[in-house]
């Protein structure tokens, strides 16, 4: 905890550019952090997940740099509309958006909408939350006004690399979507460096009336790093969330996804395909409310475990009083690839309602031996039956990205990631 | 083309084969009864390779070459096709996508070109009409969410996609319909040529009524208890088993 007291005031965004309203609210969410400190096994919602190691080691913000070109294998997923930040530095030259875009700063958001910045920087359940409040340094407000379509996709790239020492990184992202709009947002992080560091993002998404969200979310940090993030969907009267989360890097990773259907006829979808290999451990920690009548929501998350990875699934459907006529279903597949990996899968339902639609269910295995049978039985070799098998599990998780060069280029780090993780 | 050696076989320790001998030429259909567990299903499946049976004495070889090591894709590029008893669901898998695997796998094995997706899509077209499927199954996950019969009629058509040299049917008639039944039957007697072989393994006599079968054996507890022409097909219809049991 002491580096993190140590660099508190050194974030360029100490105080949002001045304001001592701020800073006091900074201090108290650091206050409140340090009152339990790094969540350990103890916590009953961690304890699969145990940071208190952080405690013993030393992270400081980078350095500022610039870079002229993205390297490769980045993906052009797209050219126009894109966000770039590098070791946590918004890189002006990389970066393009069309106007049809509002971009502001954290600072600026602050001066347009203080209410909104004091809700987030108020003391939060979750410990990485309060830290980010308190130590946030990088970031930025999306903005789509209202009517607006947004055909070509929304790319935000946090790049970490060329780094010397263990850095920090705590972007917030806030993006609201406007009354009957349509985007895609990228947010994608991607690390190539087997330096430690430590990415604690909070992004907060708002979906307003009738708007409709394809949020992809990329982890492919590097393998030494930590990833912590808090994900927060607000969705208002017939919003419709597709969101699909891919989480291949880190060598910790975890994330808290928040989803509040706050009034009638919003829909919710939620897929995610995990890949984990060495000792990676990843691990979502989800929950839905379902605060008003008539809304939808669907998880699908899909795990590929292989050797002494673990993967972790928590997942509550909340259906309040008021919720009837919802329908809410939870899905968790875990493929284990070797002995070794593990997985632990909770998916939770809590129903105040009484005419509701609700399912969930989890499921734990191996590849199917009669499958490799009966493919090696028509002539391709044993590689390519598992290859194609576990291929053939993930696809379903993928069928929610409906932006053709995002579904491409997941297949491909699908494919990559597979050709690197021995499957014999 | 088959020639089965004094085969004998266990699963987790269990005799289920107790010497098996059998030649099939080219240009012949042997079809093989028996009842449930008299071991019609392992004997097939042991001829395609699958691992979880034991060979514990005995020798199989095709077109003379012993295949007991050889494993199962091998065997499936040499020729040799199983049309599985209980046809495998492949969640995610695109059946074209697999079919097309296959056959390029095969033709790769041959030194023939692989076939694009132009050309792979004229022939499987001709071929689904044969077993009377429409384009909608190529483009859904292999078996997945198929009828008993539509799974069958999938195993016929990847045997007469991937024309091997060697079909053996492991009770593909079983659970068909008559409508179904005429279509894999006329699909077996489209692929049937001199220098192909078949066996067909059934609890009925139904399916024979419309092929012409060259040799009928009986396999009781693990072995070939009577051999015959296609008579002895009608003669355990009338009369069951009974009669065979020693």
């Amino acid at each position: 905890m002491k580096f993190l007291e140590k660099e508190i005031n050194k974030s360029p965004l100490f105080g949002l550019n001045g304001s001592d309203t701020i800073k006091s609210l900074q201090i108290n969410a650091f206050k409140e952090f340090t009152r339990h400190g790094f969540p350990n096994r103890s916590w009953e919602d961690w304890k699969y997940s145990d940071f208190s190691l952080l405690n013993n080691m030393s992270f400081r913000f980078g350095l500022r740099k610039n870079i002229s070109t993205l390297p490769n294998p980045f993906p052009e997923i797209n050219n126009s509309n894109r966000i770039v930040f590098f070791n946590g530095y918004y890189q002006k030259d990389l970066s393009s958006i069309s106007n049809q875009i509002s971009i502001e700063t954290i600072g600026e958001t602050y001066k347009s909408n203080p209410e909104l910045i004091h809700e987030i920087f108020s003391p939060h359940a979750n410990p990485f939350h309060n830290i980010n409040s308190a130590m946030i340094n990088t970031g930025l407000t999306i903005i789509v006004n209202d009517n607006e379509i947004i055909n070509e996709p929304i790319h935000i790239i946090n790049y970490t690399s060329d780094i010397d020492e263990p850095i920090m990184n705590h972007p917030l992202f806030i993006m609201k979507i406007g009354n009957s709009s349509e985007a895609t947002i990228i947010e994608h992080y991607y690390g190539s460096t087997n330096i430690e560091y430590w990415l604690n993002a909070v992004t907060k998404i708002e979906l307003l009336k009738n708007s409709s969200l394809n949020h992809i979310r990329l982890q492919e940090d590097g393998n030494s790093s930590y990833h912590v993030a808090d994900t927060e969907y607000i969705l208002e009267k017939d919003a419709k969330l597709n969101a699909f989360h891919y989480v291949s890097g880190a060598n910790k990773y975890r994330q808290n996804i928040n989803v509040n259907l706050n009034d009638i006829g919003a829909s919710s979808s939620i897929n995610s395909l995990c890949l984990s290999k060495l000792k990676q451990q990843h691990d979502h920690f989800i929950t839905v409310n379902h605060l008003k009548e008539k809304c939808i929501s669907n998880q699908l998350f899909k795990y590929i475990l292989s050797d002494a990875s673990s993967g972790i699934f928590n997942g509550k459907v909340i259906v309040k009083k008021d919720a009837q006529q919802t329908n809410a279903k939870q899905t968790t597949r875990n493929l284990i690839l070797n002995d070794k990996a593990v997985a632990h899968s909770n998916p939770q339902l809590e129903i105040y309602a009484d005419d509701v639609k609700c399912s969930h269910g989890s499921s734990t295995g191996q590849l199917d031996d009669n499958a490799i049978f009966y493919m090696r039985s028509r002539g391709l070799d044993f590689k390519t039956a598992h290859l194609l098998l576990i291929n053939g599990f993930a696809k379903e998780a993928l069928k929610i990205i409906s932006e053709k060069n995002i579904n491409q280029y997941v297949n491909e780090q699908l494919s990559y990631w597979l050709e690197n993780t021995g499957v014999t | 083309m088959l020639e089965i050696k004094d085969l004998k076989a266990a699963i987790k320790g269990k005799e289920i084969l107790k010497g098996i001998n059998l030649n099939v030429n080219n240009g012949e259909i042997h079809a093989i009864m028996g009842r449930n567990g008299s071991g019609k299903s392992t004997l097939a499946n042991i001829i395609a390779g699958r691992d979880s049976y034991e060979v514990t004495d005995g020798n199989i070889l095709y077109n003379n070459k012993s295949i007991i090591d050889d494993t199962p894709e091998n065997r499936a590029l040499e020729g040799i096709f199983m049309s599985f008893q209980y046809p495998v669901i492949i969640p995610g898998v695109n059946n074209a996508y697999f079919l097309k695997a296959a056959l390029n796998a095969k033709r790769k094995h041959q030194g023939k070109p692989e076939l694009d997706a132009v050309k792979f899509l004229d022939l499987i077209r001709k071929k689904l009409k044969i077993v009377g499927m429409g384009e909608k199954y190529l483009h859904r996950a292999v078996n997945d969410g198929f009828s008993g019969g539509e799974k069958k009629r999938n195993e016929i058509l990847q045997m007469i996609t991937l024309e091997p040299n060697l079909a053996i049917l492991d009770e593909t008639d079983s659970g068909l319909d008559i409508d179904a039944l005429k279509i894999v039957a006329e699909g077996v007697n489209k692929y049937r040529s001199d220098d192909r072989a078949i066996i067909i393994i059934t609890h009925y006599q139904r399916i024979l009524r419309y092929l012409e079968v060259d040799h009928v054996h009986v396999l009781i507890d693990g072995r070939i208890a009577k051999s015959g022409g296609e008579e002895l097909a009608e003669t355990i219809e009338e009369k069951g088993y009974g009669w065979l049991d020693s």
